[in-house]
């Protein structure tokens, strides 16, 4: 069975008076199976934020199904929401959405304290993490004094400390200078190696071409995919670069 | 450039702004209205003509001091932080092409135009509550209504000169603030990183000792008269202390519980203690503000209010009766028996002429020397007078003397003295044994008696220091040993006095014509009399007198009051409004990353309580430590009741608790406005 299943999910906007609508997502579907490495990539409003936040949870789809798990989405109670998605999801943002009034250490700890976790066991789990995403060093600063890169690497941290069944990002490189962004690919794949299942928001053919598999959505509907097999990064980028020219041309498959 | 650019861009910038402009120009409207009505009630021709306003009148006129000085402090702080909050805006301005004379031109217009709105308005409303006020400064010093309608020219002159100049101080800091901050950061002016906020042991624990020691001073002090020069240390310590305390010492806590791991790491105290530490960085500052003010606010209220209340009894305290006659001289000679004695006659002969009967009446003669007390021994070769400033006036003492025979007479005693054999009573606190020695004469004390009997209680007029009541065998013997004794200006330091007083059978606008009449009468006999201090005076007369100086005190306590209390919620309204739109961006992290609505609320609300609840407990604590000052303070003006100061503090804290909570009501609401 799938780890997340998606089931022809529409999403219509409707204007404040309720005057005219606008139809985000028309039918998308879509499964992730277990340890995969999925990439979402599209152009600016073509729905891919939108069904980002369907799957987190933090939207709710006009139509259609969100399965995780065997657990169906619409049917976690609005109180459980923010715990499902804590014991569920981990999240990366393209602002990093760190809390400046904590240091990156208890920025990190924060899904945690909100489960309830003893010190004593956050610790032994950063313990496990920091070392991969070498951020042993920048624990106790806070985060206006570090970069971009280690920002986000602070905020992978976070989302990986749940022992999450599956990250969601969004544009994680979105904010990142080249170098850090690569930095953070490489992270990604290393994560994915270790079993951990990633769905990546984005619209840098670079960050796609590390993913397993890219979909592709254009006015909110899955357009194509491309599954990267045994290719190198680099034909996978040549292949994403020929499908984006396609999409753009607005041809048909 | 068309013309009238700049105008219309300062309206639109203050329309835009107007959560922030439209509080600040209230504030400034009630500041200018009561700065005309306290200058109009303390300087116009109003009052002029009553007899006796003069010392209320004093009192406002030295409000009108404080309010232009409080105003200049005060809308100094609010503009600033009104600047502070449109510096973005001003950026974008001057990436658009604007720049630094341009934006001052539209600050000039903003100015010009809150100038304009306030002087107007709040004179508007000045003149318009000017009545109300009136009439209510007329009840509570005693004097009549009258219905006529004045307008002062002179204070509307006064008022707009004032203001004019605040408001001109406060366009020069504004455009300070603009000119020396870069383009870039004043774009980025809300977005550049804050530093985690230090904790500073040396600072926290320096403003922890600076206030304790204000407290203990406050405490501590004994004496009346140090407690004068005392007070304004102590105040000076405990505000200090509050403003280091609320910005470091928060601080400092808050990082000690972070250091308290089974503390910190849990749901309730993660997110509330962290966010603390910034806050009290940024507000701390803001709520010492808050916490002065309230403070002032009660004790103002409770000192004046306790004073007003208790003027009857303050002024029965002080003329015991209805007529009270006291003639005095420096030194003594033995001819002072018979001028008492056709003083008496005189005003005897007077009152049954007026036809008057004397009722209760008690008569006593005393004679009284000061000087400092040291181990057993009243020195009289230090004067106080000239060592004000390192003299210790828990030291200073002063001796009455009495004849026993009117010691016996006003007390309903039975006793009898031999030569050099005293009774001593005692107020205050002076130490001795079984001898006591008073400049070079030596007394065996051989009672201490209680001097709060009959009609004897009432030789205490005042306690402003501490005072022995030594009855004597023979007054006129004893008086003669201190003759010789003359301070370091050549004036004799024994005083002889006289008290005669009674009451009658008279109405009350009677009794005040008897006392002037008495009063004229014995002055014109006697004043041939060289040195001789004679006069008469009517508990009547001084009523209006006593009415006027509590009434006045307690009109301005109000007055400042209110003033105070605005400017208390107009920062509260500020803070939170500033608070709320860092913590916007703050509230969509935490829920992204798992925290419920109702979690984020409740850490929230428990913030904003207790940031909230900082300032007045601090307050209720600095008041409770500095009412025994006050209440030494208060005995100057002849107050000491201590359970009606306790009463009158009891309820200001009350009002002003309840009315400080309605503003956190409504200003946290407009806080929730912007954070959801």
């Amino acid at each position: 069975m799938s780890l997340l299943e998606a089931k022809n999910i529409r999403k219509v906007y409707k204007t404040r008076f309720g005057g005219a609508s606008v139809e985000a997502l028309k039918n998308v579907s879509f499964t992730v199976e277990n340890g995969e490495y999925v990439a979402i990539m599209g152009e600016s409003g073509s729905g891919k934020t939108t069904l980002l936040n369907i799957l987190a949870a933090l939207d709710k789809a006009t139509e259609g199904t969100v399965i995780l798990d065997g657990m169906d989405l619409s049917k976690v109670k609005e109180k459980n929401v923010a715990q499902f998605r804590r014991d569920n999801l981990g999240f990366v943002f393209q602002e990093f959405n760190l809390l400046d009034t904590f240091s990156i250490e208890d920025n990190i700890y924060l899904p945690l304290v909100l489960a309830g976790k003893k010190h004593s066991e956050m610790k032994e789990r950063l313990d496990n993490i920091s070392g991969t995403l070498g951020i042993s060093d920048l624990l106790k600063k806070y985060p206006y004094e570090v970069s971009g890169g280690q920002k986000q690497r602070a905020a992978v941290a976070r989302a990986l400390i749940t022992n999450p069944r599956i990250i969601l990002a969004d544009e994680p490189t979105g904010a990142l200078d080249s170098k850090s962004s690569d930095e953070l690919l490489a992270l990604f794949k290393k994560v994915n190696q270790m079993g951990q299942t990633v769905l990546m928001v984005t619209h840098s053919t670079k960050a796609a071409s590390n993913a397993s598999r890219v979909l592709f959505i254009k006015d909110g509907t899955i357009f194509h995919q491309i599954y990267k097999g045994e290719s190198t990064d680099r034909q996978m980028y040549q292949k994403i670069s020929d499908t984006l020219t396609l999409l753009a041309q607005g041809g048909d498959k | 450039m068309k013309a009238g650019f700049y105008p219309r861009m300062a309206v639109s910038g203050m329309r835009k702004n107007g959560r922030l402009y439209l509080p600040y120009i209230v504030a400034c409207i009630l500041m200018v209205a009561v700065f005309y009505i306290m200058h109009l009630l303390g300087y116009s021709e109003m009052l002029e003509n009553f007899e006796g306003a003069g010392t209320a009148r004093d009192i406002l006129k030295l409000g009108t001091t404080v309010m232009a000085v409080f105003g200049t402090i005060f809308l100094f702080y609010t503009q600033s932080t009104l600047i502070k909050g449109r510096l973005k805006e001003f950026g974008l301005y001057s990436v658009l092409g604007m720049n630094r004379g341009n934006l001052g031109k539209i600050i000039f217009f903003e100015t010009v135009i809150t100038w304009l709105i306030s002087v107007a308005g709040g004179i508007a409303a000045g003149i318009g509550f000017s009545k109300l006020a009136e009439l209510g400064f007329r009840k509570m010093i005693g004097l009549d209504s009258s219905y006529k309608f004045i307008i002062s020219g002179q204070s509307v002159f006064f008022t707009v000169i004032v203001y004019t100049f605040i408001f001109f101080l406060i366009y020069l800091n504004a455009v300070r603030q603009v000119r020396f901050s870069r383009t870039i950061s004043l774009i980025n002016s809300d977005k550049t990183g804050e530093k985690p906020p230090k904790a500073n042991w040396f600072i926290g624990l320096l403003g922890l000792l600076t206030l304790m020691s204000g407290y203990v001073i406050a405490i501590k002090i004994e004496q009346p008269l140090s407690a004068m020069i005392w007070f304004f240390i102590a105040v000076i310590l405990i505000i200090i202390g509050t403003y280091l305390v609320l910005i470091a010492g928060s601080v400092l806590l808050c990082r000690i519980l972070q250091k308290n791991k089974k503390y910190y790491y849990r749901t309730d105290h993660f997110v509330s203690v962290s966010s603390m530490a910034y806050r009290m960085k940024r507000n701390g500052a803001g709520l010492a503000s808050i916490c002065i003010l309230l403070t002032m606010i009660l004790v103002m209220m409770s000192s004046t209010s306790a004073l007003y209340i208790n003027r009857e009894e303050n002024l029965r305290n002080h003329y015991p009766r209805q007529i009270n006659c006291t003639a005095s001289n420096d030194g003594f000679s033995d001819s002072y028996g018979e001028v008492v004695e056709k003083i008496k006659e005189d005003v005897d002969l007077k009152t049954a002429e007026y036809g008057a009967e004397i009722i209760d009446s008690y008569i006593y003669t005393t004679c009284y020397v000061s000087g400092y007390f040291e181990n057993g021994r009243l020195r009289l070769d230090i004067d106080p007078l000239n060592n004000l400033t390192t003299i210790d006036f828990d030291k200073v003492v002063q001796a009455y003397f009495f004849d026993v025979d009117d010691y016996n007479r006003m007390t309903g005693n039975n006793e009898v003295l031999s030569a050099g054999e005293v009774l001593v009573g005692v107020e205050g606190n002076v130490a001795f044994g079984k001898e006591l020695i008073i400049g070079d004469e030596s007394f065996e004390v051989a009672k201490k008696i209680n001097y709060r009997q009959g009609d004897f209680r009432h030789v205490l007029m005042n306690t402003v220091v501490s005072t022995l009541f030594v009855i004597v065998d023979d007054l006129g013997d004893v008086a003669s040993c201190y003759n010789g004794y003359a301070d370091t200006n050549g004036n004799p330091m024994l005083v002889w006095e006289w008290h005669y007083s009674f009451d009658t059978g008279l109405d009350e606008a009677k009794q005040m014509e008897l006392g002037k009449l008495l009063n004229d009468h014995i002055r014109d006999e006697l004043w041939q009399q060289e040195f001789w201090g004679v006069r008469c005076e009517s508990r009547e007369d001084q009523r209006s007198d006593f009415v006027r100086t509590f009434g006045g005190l307690f009109f301005l306590g109000i007055l400042l009051s209110v003033v105070f209390l605005v400017s208390c919620v107009l920062i509260i309204y500020y803070k939170q409004i500033s608070e709320g739109f860092e913590d916007q961006s703050r509230f969509g992290i935490m829920q992204k990353v798992g925290m419920t609505k109702e979690n984020i609320r409740k850490s929230i609300n428990s913030q904003m309580l207790t940031v909230f609840l900082i300032p007045i407990m601090f307050a209720c604590v600095h008041l409770a430590a500095v009412l025994p000052i006050i209440h030494k303070l208060l005995m100057l003006f002849g107050h000491n009741n201590i359970p009606l100061l306790l009463i009158c503090a009891g309820i200001c804290v009350l009002i002003c608790g309840l009315f400080y909570a309605s503003i956190y009501k409504v200003t946290s609401n407009a806080y929730y406005r912007i954070v959801s």
